[in-house]
């Protein structure tokens, strides 16, 4: 696959559904340079779709008190910084707590981490390797840990671990773009791979997608232009009314 | 806080519990066709007191308006960037719940967007590009555009996503009321002071002829600074428009 913009002329035009590494990372190139969006403003929009399509996967009527305690566990990526969004806007309705032990130097982590402090969001300062732990204390557990393209090596000890010990969950896993420590092309488990619930793929689906056999499927990619996806050949289902998630 | 939205119509989770009653995007709607439903602010008469007594909504005065920005900017650390961007996204998921397409005569509704010189100008641009993504067909007016890398990426964000840039105002109402079914006044905000400059105050006496409903963001551009004073931003009863200048 080379690394220029185009889709694999392998798939017929109208049947596509994901994105390789390489075209996402060409999709996200476009809106920047070319559109001339902000990173800030796409990891805004990003998180704040993010925290829709948790709503939409566990209604907030449907739980109970304990089960509206939320896990966002972030990287030092832009996953992590999607994840620092997400957080701030479930903080509306539900009650999340950060996990966040590599930190980022760049000044949009640090704002956002200031944004959370700032709602009161706790951050821990260690994730308990037992796993029954996190189990007990959370009703769902939000994974913004890998984004594609970034290897689980490049992360640090702490989060490594911590996929370790998300690997071993029974509660509900959430998992942002893709599901940490999957292949983003081939969706082949690493040994830190996990098994989300829920994956909610940013702008468009990656092509580790294929391999995801969770709940619920939600693309967060209203933002996306219409030229930008018909650029692409993607054919994705379409949005409800002022919805910015949608459920595939 | 709850309550607020329900009121606001916002569909999307926005503040937090620590902040106040966040930059209140209230939509003022002059006239038009659309009902608003018992929880929603009344723009057929008078407050439904109803909805008064059980909800208490506190209006923000200008300078409330600006310490809450404040607070935003130096204690959370937000951007404008971000800020205008939830603003803008806020304002189209109100515009899409009071005026849904569905409801509209034209396919797609045809909106006029009216972007003054100032942050507020920004929030009606962003606001412009979400009611695009929504099925709209929006056009911009944006006669001052101030030279900072932030706006001009916003009317980049527009121009790509082919949203048309007005070369002039439309001088007559009527011009108006036939080419577009809603009109978004996003000139002033709460931070405005003094006279009405050229452009503007030609555009706003055009505005005041419309028939077509006006959907502002967050205050009526204008409004009764002078007059009517800070202590209440919002609809208006029809009796006292919010349009004179």
């Amino acid at each position: 696959m080379s690394s220029a913009a185009g889709p694999d002329p392998s798939e017929a035009p109208e049947e596509r559904h994901f994105l390789s590494t390489a075209e996402a990372a060409a999709l996200e190139r476009e809106l920047l340079e070319d559109y001339r969006f902000g990173r800030q403003q796409l990891v805004e929009l990003c998180g704040h779709a993010s925290a829709v399509a948790v709503t939409k996967a566990f209604p907030l009527p449907a739980l109970s008190r304990k089960q509206r305690t939320v896990l966002v566990v972030c990287g030092p990526e832009q996953n992590g910084a999607v994840g620092l969004v997400c957080a701030r806007h479930l903080r509306v309705f539900y009650e999340p707590t950060i996990f966040y032990p590599t930190r980022s130097l760049d000044l949009l982590h640090r704002d956002l981490t200031t944004q959370c402090e700032k709602m009161d969001i706790p951050f821990l300062s260690y994730l308990p390797t037992e796993v029954q732990l996190i189990n007990e204390a959370y009703g769902l557990v939000v994974d913004a840990v890998l984004g594609p393209g970034v290897e689980p090596g490049e992360v640090g000890g702490p989060c490594t671990r911590a996929l370790a010990t998300l690997k071993l969950l029974s509660i509900p896993l959430v998992s942002l773009d893709i599901p940490s420590g999957w292949d983003a092309e081939t969706g082949s488990d690493s040994e830190d791979g996990l098994r989300p619930d829920v994956l909610v793929s940013l702008a468009a689906p990656k092509r580790c997608a294929g391999r995801f056999s969770g709940r619920h499927h939600f693309v967060a990619g209203r933002f996306v232009p219409d030229d930008v996806r018909r650029k692409f050949a993607l054919r994705l289902p379409g949005y409800t009314g002022t919805d910015c998630v949608a459920a595939l | 806080m709850s309550r607020l939205r329900a009121l606001l119509g916002l569909g999307l989770l926005v503040a937090g519990s620590r902040v106040p009653r966040i930059k209140s995007q209230t939509i003022a709607c002059r006239s038009g066709p659309t009902w608003w439903g018992p929880q929603r602010l009344n723009s057929g008469g008078r407050w439904d007191s109803e909805v008064m007594a059980s909800t208490v909504v506190k209006y923000l005065s200008q300078e409330e308006a600006q310490a809450v920005d404040q607070e935003l900017f130096n204690e959370y650390q937000f951007s404008v960037d971000q800020l205008m961007e939830l603003a803008g996204l806020s304002c189209a998921t109100a515009i899409a719940k009071a005026y849904p397409p569905t409801s509209m005569s034209r396919s797609p509704p045809t909106v006029l967007v009216i972007c003054g010189p100032g942050n507020n100008g920004g929030d009606g641009l962003v606001c412009a590009r979400h009611l695009k993504l929504f099925g709209y067909e929006p056009t911009i007016y944006y006669p001052k555009r101030p030279n900072k890398p932030l706006f001009t990426a916003l009317v980049t964000q527009c121009q790509k996503m082919d949203i048309p840039f007005l070369g002039e105002m439309p001088a007559e109402p009527m011009t108006i009321d036939e080419l577009y079914e809603l009109v978004v006044d996003a000139i002033f905000g709460f931070s405005f002071k003094g006279d009405v400059r050229e452009p503007f105050h030609s555009i706003l006496s055009v505005l005041k002829g419309l028939t077509v409903p006006i959907a502002s963001i967050d205050i009526p551009s204008g409004a009764g600074i002078q007059k009517v004073g800070w202590g209440r931003l919002g609809p208006y009863p029809p009796d006292s428009c919010p349009h004179q200048v």
